[in-house]
């Protein structure tokens, strides 16, 4: 019985085109859509994993607790000590040390007097140590709008925008402003070998990239870095090993009673990102609930057209002998395969859309150069197991919803009165 | 038995206070005009609806206490109804459309093959297995239509107005067919009509006006 259904459903698609083409639909765009809201969401926390947050990130107390201020003085000191228990304790973890530092840029005219200047962010990684994978890690190299990354430490990236609204042009020679760790004044001339583009307002205003072990010198930090950053095995993210990370870390740093004691925090931690993460989950539940409730509107719509049409069908097969409860018991199945239909094209679809825009992308930055390191210019998919399902289950459910409320007529209406629409 | 329809608060009579029996094995029909109850008659008799009053016994069991599912299982096994619009299922072949009457029964694959076969031969239409139905003519499918009905071997054959939509030359095959399936298989006939050829096929008319019986006439044979 359930072959001759299926045959009945594949000789006369046009019974059943319409529900399969809403389920498609429905299926691919639920796919598409948590597909993008992964891919995006991983995309940004992996940006401001990358450039801020860390997987971990270890700093002084006192440090975090006024982080917004820079406040060097209050610095991790004993890096090495530290990294070296730490990559003991947490083997595979990646330990990157950063300096952010405030500052002022000076531009000397021909004769050596400022022509122009800027305030500026100075931040310092780990990019002239070959072992560092801390140039990658950023992409600084597909961030490059001109020049080169430096090669010597006195060279430094600005910031297109700044380096700009200085009018700097490459190999230009430039004055750093600041100061040390201790408070003394810092001046340090620098050569601008490439400019870069981050892709975030706050860094494009007006910031550089400078290396770590030369800004720990002119800083008077040797040894010394404001943040410690980890990243997890293979750089992703796995929140519930971080956790365990910072727990044990954490738990052990607890009776160390020095003011400067070191503590760590998870990328959940930082930013805000948490309800961030929280509301992208809720958001694709909500939009999985409605459309699920939508479908089956529109397929209990359909559901009733279709069986108006099918009236003929289902009064020859009670005049055959089918009972009622078995015409529609047969309805349902065959909602079934018609679901499973829709829901299989529909994933297969969304899948391929994902796996087009993972790969390529979907780029919103074309009017400006280049790529950012804290903000995805260009949206990524992200495919995952549960894409196969988020579609498909909904999909079927919708189908099924729909024709058993559609089909309830064959119950409502009298046999005889079913039958009678058999006269012409 | 009587059958009533509600309609505007009021009850319309389209059976009224009928007494009447058939006999197994009898090729009768019930005549009238339009309107006058042929098909609220036969239905009641198909299980597809109750009386309002009085009972219907068909074969040895009231229609009025049957179940939806006791109802389907006699139309099922003893009951084979063919119409005046063919109604076959279009999607399917002439093959299929007939064998659909046996997958409600356990009957294997084989069994299947062998009844269904048997049908179309009895209606001259093996050559027509695997056509679909509106590449057959008129004649054609009320053909497919018969077989599809009496494949299962059924007690009683109900016909409303099968030839209503058919020229002569069809309308006498058909019904030579008909009785010629009567007489072997000794299936009960009950037609409706209003058609005078299909009368001069039949054994017994009983003519039925508003809903009551005129007059009830056996042929002598
Ligand atoms: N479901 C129904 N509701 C109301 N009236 C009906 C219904 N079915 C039939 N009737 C009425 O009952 C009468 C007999 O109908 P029917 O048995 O179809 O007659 P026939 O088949 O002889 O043309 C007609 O007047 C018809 O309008
Ligand atoms: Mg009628």
């Amino acid at each position: 019985m359930i072959k001759f259904l299926i045959k009945g459903i594949l000789r006369d698609p046009s019974k059943s085109i319409i529900p399969i083409f809403v389920i498609t639909i429905g299926v691919m765009v639920t796919v598409l859509i948590s597909g993008l809201v992964k891919g995006i969401l991983s995309e940004v926390v992996n940006k401001n994993a990358n450039l801020d947050t860390g997987h971990l990130k270890i700093m002084t107390k006192p440090y975090a607790e006024n982080k917004d201020q820079l406040p060097n003085d209050l610095a991790i000191l004993d890096l090495s000590i530290l990294k070296e228990s730490l990559e003991l304790n947490y083997p595979n973890v990646d330990w990157a040390p950063r300096i952010k530092f405030a500052g002022i840029i000076d531009v000397p005219d021909k004769n050596g007097e400022t022509k122009i200047q800027g305030p500026t962010l100075g931040l310092a990684y780990s990019i002239l140590n070959t072992e560092s994978k801390e140039l990658k890690r950023l992409g600084i190299e597909s961030s490059l709008i001109k020049g080169e990354i430096p090669k010597s430490e006195n060279q430094i990236l600005i910031s297109d925008e700044f380096a700009n609204k200085l009018s700097l042009s490459l190999g230009d020679e430039i004055t750093f402003f600041g100061s040390t760790m201790e408070g003394s004044m810092v001046f340090e001339k620098v050569i601008m070998s490439g400019t870069i583009r981050f892709g975030t307002p706050l860094l494009d205003k007006g910031s550089f990239i400078m290396d770590l072990s030369y800004a720990q010198k002119i800083l008077d930090m040797e040894d010394g870095a404001g943040e410690l950053l980890g990243f997890l095995d293979n750089e992703i993210y796995n929140p519930i090993r971080a956790e365990e990370i910072k727990k044990d870390f954490n738990k052990k740093n607890i009776n160390n009673l020095d003011e400067y004691a070191p503590i760590m925090l998870t990328l959940r931690d930082q930013n805000d990102l948490a309800p961030t993460l929280d509301l992208m989950d809720l958001i694709t539940g909500i939009f999985i609930i409605v459309f699920v409730l939508a479908m089956s509107l529109v397929l209990w719509n359909t559901g009733l057209m279709g069986g108006l049409r099918r009236y003929n069908e289902f009064g020859i097969r009670l005049a055959l002998g089918e009972s009622k409860p078995k015409v529609y018991k047969f309805l349902l199945i065959e909602s079934l395969i018609i679901g499973t239909i829709g829901s299989f094209i529909g994933t297969i679809l969304g899948v391929s859309f994902c796996y087009y825009f993972q790969e390529v992308g979907l780029d919103f930055s074309d009017e400006l150069a280049g790529t950012s390191i804290v903000m995805p210019s260009i949206m990524r998919a992200h495919i995952s197991i549960d894409l196969f399902f988020i579609g498909f289950i909904p999909g079927l459910i919708s189908m099924f919803l729909g024709t058993a409320l559609s089909g309830r007529g064959i119950f409502k209406r009298e046999t005889a009165r079913l039958f009678k629409e058999l006269e012409v | 038995m009587s059958k009533g329809y509600p309609i505007g608060g009021k009850t319309f009579m389209a059976l009224k206070n009928l007494t009447i029996s058939f006999n197994e094995g009898e090729f009768a029909g019930i005549v009238g005009p339009s309107g006058s109850g042929k098909t609220t008659l036969l239905n009641i008799i198909g299980s597809l609806d109750k009386p309002t009053q009085g009972e219907a016994i068909v074969l040895d069991q009231n229609i009025s206490d049957l179940t939806h599912k006791k109802a389907a299982y006699l139309r099922n096994i003893n009951i084979g109804f063919i119409f005046q619009v063919f109604n076959l299922l279009p999607v399917y072949t002439v093959y299929e459309n007939v064998e659909f009457a046996l997958l409600l029964q356990q009957y294997s694959g084989k069994e299947r093959k062998k009844a269904v076969m048997e049908a179309l031969d009895w209606v001259g239409l093996t050559s027509h297995a695997n056509k679909k139905p509106d590449k057959l003519s008129g004649g054609e499918s009320q053909r497919v239509a018969i077989a599809r009905a009496m494949v299962k071997r059924p007690k009683i054959l109900l016909a409303d107005e099968p030839t209503a939509n058919l020229d002569s030359e069809n309308a006498h095959e058909i019904l030579s067919t008909m009785k010629k399936l009567n007489k072997e298989l000794k299936t009960t006939f009950l037609f409706s009509t209003h058609d005078e050829k299909v009368m001069g096929y039949l054994d017994r008319t009983i003519h039925l006006r508003d809903g009551n019986i005129e007059k009830d006439i056996i042929k002598k044979s």
